[in-house]
């Protein structure tokens, strides 16, 4: 008996195998395809995954999880086949405690609910990833997403409380729980986030909430040159003044805006720097006007501040949509994006960006620059027909020589979208650079303890 | 369909409004990306191998052609725009057994009586007794619209009861025998032609109270052939709408009052695209309440948007406009640019996932602590009538005619 049908005999009409139901579980939102896979199920219940994975451990058969798919590392991607486990109907919010701040929620929520729901009681769940209106609690914590808040809240693994994991083997664990403070020995739950489905399935997530800023304002300040706008970031920091958001989007992100939105920028403009402030409402102004006052000594070309939450939702969608509206950039439509991501200390961003810029010059290649300048975090998107070997070759040359500058300036490989297919060479760069390639022996280790068999996800982070 | 999928590069976002995903229990092609996923594959393997046995038909006619994923796309595409298109191809390659049997039994019957079940005359019912002008240039068009809603209704139920297969079994005889499909005028929940019947007299009198003469076709009156449209059936389509155009000149028509927001639609957007000569000037009979004197009250109501105002080329507001001005109205969550649909395009094809939809719209709508709940679309309201505090938009406005605006004919 195949694997399909032996799935079947438990979990009846969740199991797809027709080819058309299942082509959409061979791609994430990167640009990666796996192969088609032998059976796509989609359970409901953590004992339902749980004798999931009894059976495919039983039969040996390779496993991927699945949240959104709006991974852009090609992680959720099965690249042998086998079965893939779509975790959306586990989606509900089981509990809510603002009091112990805590929300008890399953893998399928998508981020954006989660927030519509915690919005109406005051609080929010800080991780912000640009996808967040596709990406799902148990995929931001397999990838430990970042985001546009990460400045100031930090990334997705600082937001755990607890898990609940099915392992490879079917057993079910949990980690953490729904204190705020706690010391066990070994933190598994800090270890599950960036595992990439590699470890075990995240069945349900207990996650630290925050109450809502009381009031946020918006700085926009266009420069020609990206240095500025680095140096007026470092300044307000010095100064105490913490960004809610603070991002950078080059002249190519502003025209894509341009095209998918309707939003204008000054002719002579190079970068946007967006920040917002978070405060009181009774202490925000002043704070605006403080912020603004550091940005202008900066010379910008244009500078405007706003408290319009419509207009301010309208530029941060955009923001948010940029991956994908950026795409109106390519020359041709045989060309693919591929998204760069590294990070440095922030103060060393706008020498990495000038050394990318520099870069994309060798390499001839056309990069859309944007990213998160709070946290010194540079998104690249290149536009390459990825069909021909040469041009791939030449991207993957590009992001090496760009990993490179950014381990030059004390940074790393990947800052919030992991590793998956994509950044395996990349991480082993990171690694050797600082001496510690040992570290890969080690995490194939630990993924032996937890997946005996190799049945999890095998082949992403490391070979 | 290439243009259109080639700009996305699966981000996902698409899938968070899409109603038919949650509805259908999350298979990836029965939602807005699934659907760009399989159109991208279908093209592929038409180019690469001249054919392709993808069997598309449910993931594209399950499609309920609302745009709610247009309106979140960062790149502008539209995984309705990628269904269509799939449905003509699966209308082209019938023979493949790739359309659906219900649609082609739609198709057939309207073709042959212009109307989708065969019960135009049985559509006219609700006009009698009442008085309208044969020469005027303005004709009240309801499209046989809220009329239908009795029967196809009726239809969905009994399509659930019998099962896919024999109810495609049938559809495929009725297809060869368009005839047969006037059985289907016996199928017919009464309660709700009666509430049907009733709205379209309220939207009469209140263009007559706004003094408005008009002319209305009765049993001559047609289906304007969204269904073909929708389905796929482009050739057929600009067959039927070369008839309609000529029904409209034949009776001097110069002014169409719409009532409904597909017709609306369709004779606004899709006539005029396709045919040159579509020169009638197509107005939503809200359009003629704005000086009628109505009376407001406090009453705590909202209003469920339908997708054809709200989501798609025309943009409407004309419901909004009026109900704001008399009542206390509150918007569900899902509302504006993020309206969900009710669900009621898929009925009849795929009923299962229509039921869960209006379900999940229906508690939406319930939640915003409304006393009643206001559709504007005979679709909206046969899907959404759960309980008696949902009425159609006319209803609304006759009740708040002022005393002495309503005529003595009423």
């Amino acid at each position: 008996m195949n694997i399909a049908d032996r799935l079947r005999l438990v979990h009846g009409s969740t199991v797809l195998t027709g080819r058309e139901e299942i082509i959409p579980y061979m791609r994430d939102a990167s640009y990666f395809s796996g192969k088609l896979p032998d059976a796509v199920i989609i359970p409901g219940s953590t004992g339902e995954v749980a004798e999931i994975m009894r059976i495919c451990n039983e039969m040996k058969v390779q496993v991927t999880t699945r949240g959104g798919g709006s991974s852009l590392t090609g992680s959720p991607v099965p690249i042998s086949g086998g079965v893939v486990i779509s975790m959306a109907r586990m989606n509900r919010i089981i509990e809510t405690k603002p009091s112990d701040s805590y929300v008890v929620a399953e893998p399928g929520v998508r981020l954006d609910d989660l927030n519509r729901e915690l919005g109406k009681i005051g609080f929010f769940y800080p991780p912000d990833p640009a996808s967040s209106m596709a990406a799902t609690v148990g995929g931001t914590i397999s990838t430990n997403a970042g985001g546009l808040r990460a400045a100031t809240y930090g990334t997705t693994k600082e937001w755990i409380l607890g898990l609940e994991v099915v392992l490879p083997t079917g057993e079910v664990i949990e980690t953490g729980g729904r204190t705020l403070k706690r010391s066990k020995g070994y933190d598994l739950t800090a270890l599950m986030a960036g595992s990439e489905g590699t470890l075990g399935i995240i069945t349900r997530a207990i996650l630290k909430i925050w109450p809502l800023p009381e009031a946020t304002g918006r700085i926009m300040a266009y420069f020609r040159e990206i240095a500025p706008a680095g140096r007026a970031i470092a300044e307000l920091k010095t100064r105490g003044i913490v960004p809610y958001v603070a991002e950078f989007m080059d002249r190519l992100s502003l025209e894509s805006i341009r095209i998918a939105k309707g939003l204008e920028f000054p002719d002579e403009a190079q970068y946007l720097l967006l920040i917002d402030v978070a405060s009181t409402v009774e202490s925000l102004d002043r704070v605006m006007d403080r912020a603004a006052g550091i940005v202008r000594t900066f010379d910008p070309i244009s500078i405007a501040t706003t408290r319009n939450r419509e207009e301010m939702e309208r530029m941060y969608e955009a923001r948010k949509g940029l991956y994908s509206s950026a795409l109106s950039q390519r020359d041709s439509p045989d060309e693919y994006v591929v998204i760069g991501d590294v990070v440095v200390p922030a103060s060393g961003l706008p020498d990495t960006l000038e050394g990318i810029r520099e870069e994309a010059k060798r390499f001839s290649l056309k990069v859309v620059l944007f990213g998160h300048i709070g946290d010194g975090n540079v998104h690249a998107n290149i536009f390459a027909n990825l069909s021909r070997e040469d041009v791939r070759k030449n991207v993957d040359g590009f992001q090496m020589s760009i990993a490179g500058i950014a381990l030059d300036h004390g940074g790393s490989v990947s800052a919030e979208h992991g590793i998956g297919l994509e950044k395996k060479d990349l991480l082993k760069l990171e690694l050797e650079k600082r001496g510690s390639s040992y570290t890969i022996d080690l995490m194939r280790k630990i993924k032996s303890a937890f997946d005996p068999n190799g049945i999890l996800n095998r082949g992403k982070i490391f070979d | 369909m290439k243009g259109e999928v080639e700009k996305c590069v699966n981000c996902g976002f698409c899938e968070s409004v899409c109603p038919t995903l949650p509805a259908s229990g999350f298979r990836s092609t029965m939602g807005a990306r699934g659907r760009v996923d399989l159109g991208k594959a279908f093209i592929a393997e038409m180019n690469n191998a001249g054919g392709s046995e993808l069997k598309i038909s449910d993931s594209f006619y399950s499609c309920l052609d609302c745009f709610a994923c247009l309106q979140v796309c960062p790149a502008g595409v539209n995984a309705g725009k990628v269904s269509g298109i799939g449905r003509e191809i699966a209308a082209i390659y019938g023979q493949h057994a790739l359309e659906k049997p219900v649609a082609r039994m739609i198709v057939e019957t309207t073709m042959k009586f212009m109307n989708p079940l065969g019960v135009r005359e049985k559509c006219a019912g609700w006009a009698k007794g009442l008085a309208f002008d044969s020469d005027s240039e303005t004709l009240l068009y309801t499209g046989n619209m809220y009329q239908l809603m009795a029967y196809s209704s009726s239809l969905g139920k009994l399509k659930m009861r019998l099962g896919e297969k024999a109810a495609d079994f049938m559809a495929g005889i009725i297809s060869r025998h368009p005839a047969a499909a006037r059985l289907s005028g016996m199928a017919v929940d009464r309660r709700m032609r009666r509430q049907m019947d009733a709205f379209l007299r309220d939207i009469y009198f209140l263009l007559a109270s706004a003094g408005l003469k008009f002319n209305y076709l009765g049993v001559d009156e047609p289906y304007p052939g969204t269904f073909i449209y929708d389905l796929g059936y482009r050739d057929k389509f600009l067959e039927y709408g070369r008839r309609i155009i000529s029904i409209f000149r034949y009776h001097n028509v110069r002014t169409i009052i719409t009532v409904d927001p597909h017709t609306y639609d369709i004779l606004n957007v899709q006539y005029r695209k396709y045919f040159s000569d579509f020169d009638f000037r197509v107005v939503h009979y809200l359009d003629y309440l704005r000086d009628v004197r109505f009376a407001g009250n406090g009453e705590r109501v909202t209003l469920h948007e339908p997708c054809h105002f709200t989501l798609r080329e025309g943009n409407y507001s004309g419901p909004s406009e009026l109900v704001s001005g008399l009542a206390q109205l509150t918007f569900p969550e899902r509302s504006g640019k993020r309206t969900m649909c009710c669900g009621g395009p898929d009925e009849l094809l795929f009923g299962e996932i229509s039921g869960k939809i209006s379900e999940e719209r229906f508690s939406q709508l319930k939640s915003t602590g409304a006393e009643r709940i206001i559709t504007a679309c005979p679709i909206c309201f046969a899907n959404l009538r759960k309980d008696r505090t949902v009425i159609d938009i006319s209803q609304f406005l006759v009740e708040r005619l002022e005393a002495g605006a309503v005529p003595k004919s009423s």
